[in-house]
């Protein structure tokens, strides 16, 4: 009795529904291995991911920063290292650490407790800045605080605070903007803030180590993987000149405002060998003052060397003197008489010397710096050429240096005129570019970078720098500045002869006199740049020796006056400081 | 007799299903390498839980022999014996049973706890076969006895409270129906009766567990009212009143239907609804939230979405060839919760990763396969219907389970036989083979 064969018919009915039975359950587990080959071989890697970050974790030990050094090996930034003593939350019964908090509390003589901020914070500290003594006697008494780690940290310590403040910068806490890009920074890093520390950050920071340890689901402590060594970040070595630097930063303070700037460049290489903004901030303590400094109407967070806009001034003449000779081919011999005023249809445009500097020619009218015969020049050069000359001359272009932020500059046109004023071009806005006022902008940096371009006579290096070589913890050079020479202005020999001719006698007997000293020649030139707001900025731009050019320099000083009596003796101290440095070099060298 | 005797064991060695033991046995050895390696982390409980899967196993070996060599036939003729004995077992339970996470369902024996549900749904499928073998007898009646027997186990069960161990009695029951050749308009009021039956419920918990829904003041007021059991009946009446009137008016219209039909409506949903007040008080509220993790398991990620979330990392992190024996990082370090006995699978994913995983799921398959294999070749339909019955419960204890760890089922506590940790089930999958085996011996004899 085999219903197969028996009962054939009901068999068959059996079997018609057997099959579709059959079917789906082979479907169902076809749809389980498809699942399953999503889950484990298309998103596989994904989930890998999520199950390695679950279980891995990472103390943290931040790698402390690069040093700076000035030009002669100087430290100027450095790390001082302070403990702190940490609690490391895996697992661990915290009946056990009060025993050990008890005995933390005896060496150090304060009363310690623990914390309870958050459960899931794996971390807490119990103390801050601990010194190194109190490090040595807790490390004695390691046997009986065995859930207490010390953790060195470092803190970035700025020797000449004040002075190299602009051009290290200072180091802050990294910003809720910062993080969101991803993998780059972690909560609680610090990052470099303006200067070198900015811009030579990535060389500077170095790598965090610590260990990675596998945790469980709790969070607690299973082993540790390993341990990373914090790799410490790159030494950078500047050419900054420190006895210059301080001595241009005390001679900005003592000035009647307080507040200007002063570029040295080295005109041999393009190196910067002083870059002072004043007033500067104390670097040590920022994050403490920030508001204050923030507040504070001097602006010291600014550094004026290279984002501060001023208009050039009578230093601009020495671009209106250059396209005179280029394109006018004027004659320097050729007299002109000064009475005082210049008509220009129904107005007057005076000369800052109201009874007029009688007959003068090219050199002696730059000399004096005679506003009526560059006029006169400016009117046949013409707005378009002198924009050109002026952007040869570094206005209104980056110099590129190894500094963040720098700004610009202006030069005005035509066409910006006729944008923004809504109203043409005139005659009269000629007459006031040709002697560097109007909408004119400029940075002390790109005057003396200017200067040291005008003292190699047209030629140019790529761009000024500040951070000769890096090297790394090993004495590995990662980094060197190459020097190579950019664009060369070219101008005929003529040219560069009358300008160092005028140059010279500005400061052998024109305005730029209070910067002469004996032995040496400097050739200058002061400026006034007019200023709305108050007293005019005083400039004075120069290089010396005059014959062999060794540094140029531009000084200005806010709100100062005439840029012959306030901001040239500036200049002739700083040379002179320059200039005996290295006669005592020479004579150590003996 | 000698002959016969001979002959006997001569029939068991040559018509055994060689290639379903082996499945089974393959799949038993993956199970316990992977109990093992789940419970490794503390090496005492390792030997306490591998001990109870050999003493289980020992028990289970016995009563397959016996079950295989015992004539399967006489199960047929003493179905009402059987369900009596299913009833005594279930209903003992309730007064002598230990409770266990919950569930009075577990009979103590100090060393070993023994789950009667387990055998309970096998008695029960062979109860279900013999009544569809014998339903030429009158053609509405079977049904009921059908119905009798089904919701007989769903109430004791229920009353444990066990609500995950009555999951396995609908699908087993629809498929039984649907091969015996039920007509199609039954199948479809059963579906319907279940769709009612597990729907009313369901979505009366959703209504009262959505916390977003009550902050609209229409919402939350028809919810209280329907906490109220009396506004509950007013709409139930209304709405058979409605379905009444309805079908009085097609009728005056001249669009003739059957009583049955609305009368079928009205039943179901008054099951429903009974249903629903029922299931509600037998479940507990870590299960209600179960329910609607599964429908949106971003509701609760930390508590109840957990176990998904987890278990997927646990499986996916295996990738191809997974992290190896006992360095699943899931699993040593106890991310994965319940990780020996429901979430088994996701131990072998883990670390066996997609080629041991994907065997399993094939090994699997390959037992399936056979047991239908025996259903279809058994000698009679009695022999088929059991074994299909058997075949069915298997693919839907696997598919729930495998499918609950994989995030595509939601979760419900069913284990994966011959995988998960767990004394009863392997000793009852194991008398499910023996009975299988036992049909697959029989099929070539013609006395």
């Amino acid at each position: 009795m085999v219903w197969q064969k028996d009962d054939k018919s009901a068999y068959e009915v059996f079997i018609k529904k057997y099959n579709i039975v059959f079917l789906f359950f082979l479907f169902l587990f076809i749809c389980l291995s498809l699942r399953l080959f999503y889950l484990q071989i298309i998103v596989g890697s994904k989930y890998r991911k999520i199950s390695e970050q679950q279980r891995l974790y990472n103390t943290c030990e931040r790698a402390p920063r690069g040093i700076i050094y000035s030009a002669d090996n100087v430290v100027l930034v450095e790390n001082r290292l302070d403990y702190t003593a940490l609690f490391y939350r895996l697992g661990r019964e915290e009946i056990l650490l009060s025993s050990n908090l008890k005995e933390l509390s005896k060496i150090l003589g304060k009363d310690i407790k623990l914390i309870k901020n958050n459960k899931s914070n794996k971390v807490v500290k119990l103390v801050n800045n601990l010194t190194i003594y109190d490090m040595f006697k807790i490390q004695e008494k390691k046997q009986n605080l065995k859930y207490i780690n010390i953790v060195g940290e470092t803190h970035r310590t700025y020797y000449y605070p004040e002075a190299l403040c602009h051009i290290t910068g200072y180091v802050g806490e990294v910003g809720t903007n910062e993080l969101l890009t991803p993998n780059k920074y972690k909560i609680g890093d610090r990052v470099g803030r303006g200067g070198i520390e900015q811009f030579y950050d990535k060389y500077l920071k170095g790598q965090d180590g610590g260990w990675q340890i596998e945790v469980n689901a709790r969070g607690y402590y299973i082993r540790a993987f390993k341990y990373i060594h914090p790799k410490i970040g790159a030494n950078i070595y500047t050419t900054i000149d420190l006895k210059l630097q301080i001595e241009a930063y005390n001679l900005l303070k003592n000035t009647v405002t307080g507040k200007g700037a002063v570029v040295v460049i080295d005109v041999r290489t393009g190196a910067i060998k002083a870059l002072v903004s004043c007033p500067g901030f104390n670097a040590n303590n920022i994050s403490k003052n920030f508001d204050e400094y923030l507040k504070d109407k001097k602006l010291p967070l600014f550094n004026r060397a290279l984002q501060a806009l001023y208009p050039p001034g009578s230093i601009f003449k020495i671009v209106t003197l250059t396209a005179a000779l280029e394109i006018l081919n004027t004659d320097h011999k050729r007299t002109m008489n000064c009475t005082g005023s210049f008509k220009l249809g129904n107005r007057y445009y005076s000369c800052w010397c109201k009874s007029g500097h009688g007959d003068v020619n090219l050199i002696s009218a730059m000399a004096q710096s005679c506003n009526i015969y560059f006029y006169h020049l400016g009117l046949k050069i013409g707005v378009k050429n002198l924009k050109e000359y002026a952007k040869k001359f570094y206005f209104g272009r980056e110099t590129h240096i190894d500094l963040p932020n720098e700004k610009k500059g202006f030069i005005p046109d035509r066409k910006w005129k006729e944008q923004k004023m809504k109203t043409p071009w005139r005659q009269g806005d000629t007459v006031i570019f040709s002697i560097g006022q109007g909408a004119l902008w400029t940075t002390p940096l790109q005057m003396a970078y200017m200067m040291s371009v005008v003292a190699n006579k047209g030629k140019e290096y790529n761009r000024p720098y500040i951070v000769e070589k890096i090297k790394n913890f090993d004495g590995k050079e990662i980094y060197k500045h190459k020097k190579s020479i950019g664009d060369i202005i070219k101008l005929s020999s003529n040219t560069w002869n009358v300008l160092h001719e005028a140059l010279l006698e500005v400061v052998e007997n024109g305005t730029g006199k209070r910067s002469k000293i004996s032995d040496i020649k400097i050739a200058g030139k002061t400026g006034t740049a007019q200023n709305p707001h108050g007293e005019g900025h005083a400039w004075f731009v120069s290089y010396a020796p005059a014959d062999v050019p060794e540094i140029a320099m531009a000084v200005i000083v806010e709100n100062g006056g005439s840029g012959g009596s306030s901001a040239a003796p500036i200049g002739k101290k700083i040379y002179e400081t320059y200039f005996n440095m290295k006669l005592e070099n020479k004579d150590k060298n003996r | 007799m000698i002959i016969r005797e001979k002959d006997f064991f001569h029939r068991i060695i040559h018509n055994m299903d060689y290639c379903l033991i082996f499945a089974v046995m393959i799949l038993l050895v993956i199970g316990f390498t992977a109990i093992y390696s789940s419970a490794s982390n503390c090496i005492m409980t390792s030997f306490k839980y591998i001990s109870v899967q050999f003493t289980a196993l020992g028990l289970g070996f016995i009563a397959f022999i016996m079950l295989a060599s015992f004539n399967y036939q006489y199960y047929e003729h003493t179905y009402k014996f059987i369900y009596t004995l299913s009833i005594i077992l279930l209903s003992s339970v309730l007064i002598f049973g230990s409770v266990k996470r919950g569930t009075k369902g577990w009979f103590d024996f100090g060393f070993i706890a023994f789950q009667p549900v387990e055998i309970a749904k096998i008695m029960f499928i062979l109860v279900l076969a013999s009544i569809l073998n014998r339903k030429k007898v009158k053609k509405g009646l079977f049904l009921i006895h059908i119905f009798l027997a089904f919701f007989g186990h769903l109430l004791f069960i229920m009353l444990q409270p066990d609500f995950s161990s009555t999951l396995s009695y609908f699908p087993i029951t629809l498929v039984l129906l649907f091969v015996s050749g039920i007509d199609l308009f039954y199948l479809f009021c059963v579906i319907i009766l279940c769709f009612f039956a597990m729907s009313i419920p369901l979505v009366k918990i959703f209504l009262l567990q959505m916390e977003f829904l009550q902050n609209s003041v229409f919402i939350a007021n028809f919810i209280v009212s329907l906490k109220n059991s009396l506004t509950m009946i007013y709409i139930i009446v209304i709405i058979i009143l409605f379905i009444m009137s309805c079908w009085w008016f097609l009728q005056k219209l001249r669009i003739k239907i059957s009583i049955i039909y609305p009368l079928i409506l009205c039943i179901s949903i008054l099951l429903g609804c009974m249903a629903s007040v029922f299931i509600e008080k037998s479940l507990k509220d870590y299960q209600k939230k179960r329910l609607i993790v599964f429908l949106n398991p971003k509701i609760d990620p930390k508590s109840s979405g957990y176990n998904i979330t987890q278990s997927k990392i646990a499986i996916g992190s295996g990738k191809l060839f997974g992290k190896g024996f006992k360095n699943g990082t899931q699993t040593q370090l106890g991310f994965l919760p319940e990780q020996h006995t429901d979430f088994i699978f996701s131990v072998i994913g883990e670390e066996g990763g997609w080629i041991m995983s994907q065997l399993t799921l094939i090994f699997y398959w390959i037992f399936i396969w056979r047991s239908l294999i025996i259903s279809k070749e058994a000698r009679d339909k009695y022999g088929s219907f059991v074994a299909l019955g058997l075949a069915s419960m298997f693919t839907f204890y696997a598919v729930i389970n495998i499918g609950m760890v994989m995030g595509i089922m939601p979760v419900t506590g069913i284990p994966l036989p011959f995988l998960s940790y767990g004394g009863s089930s392997i000793f009852s999958s194991l008398c499910a083979i023996g009975i299988l085996c036992s049909i697959s011996i029989r099929k070539h004899t013609y006395y």
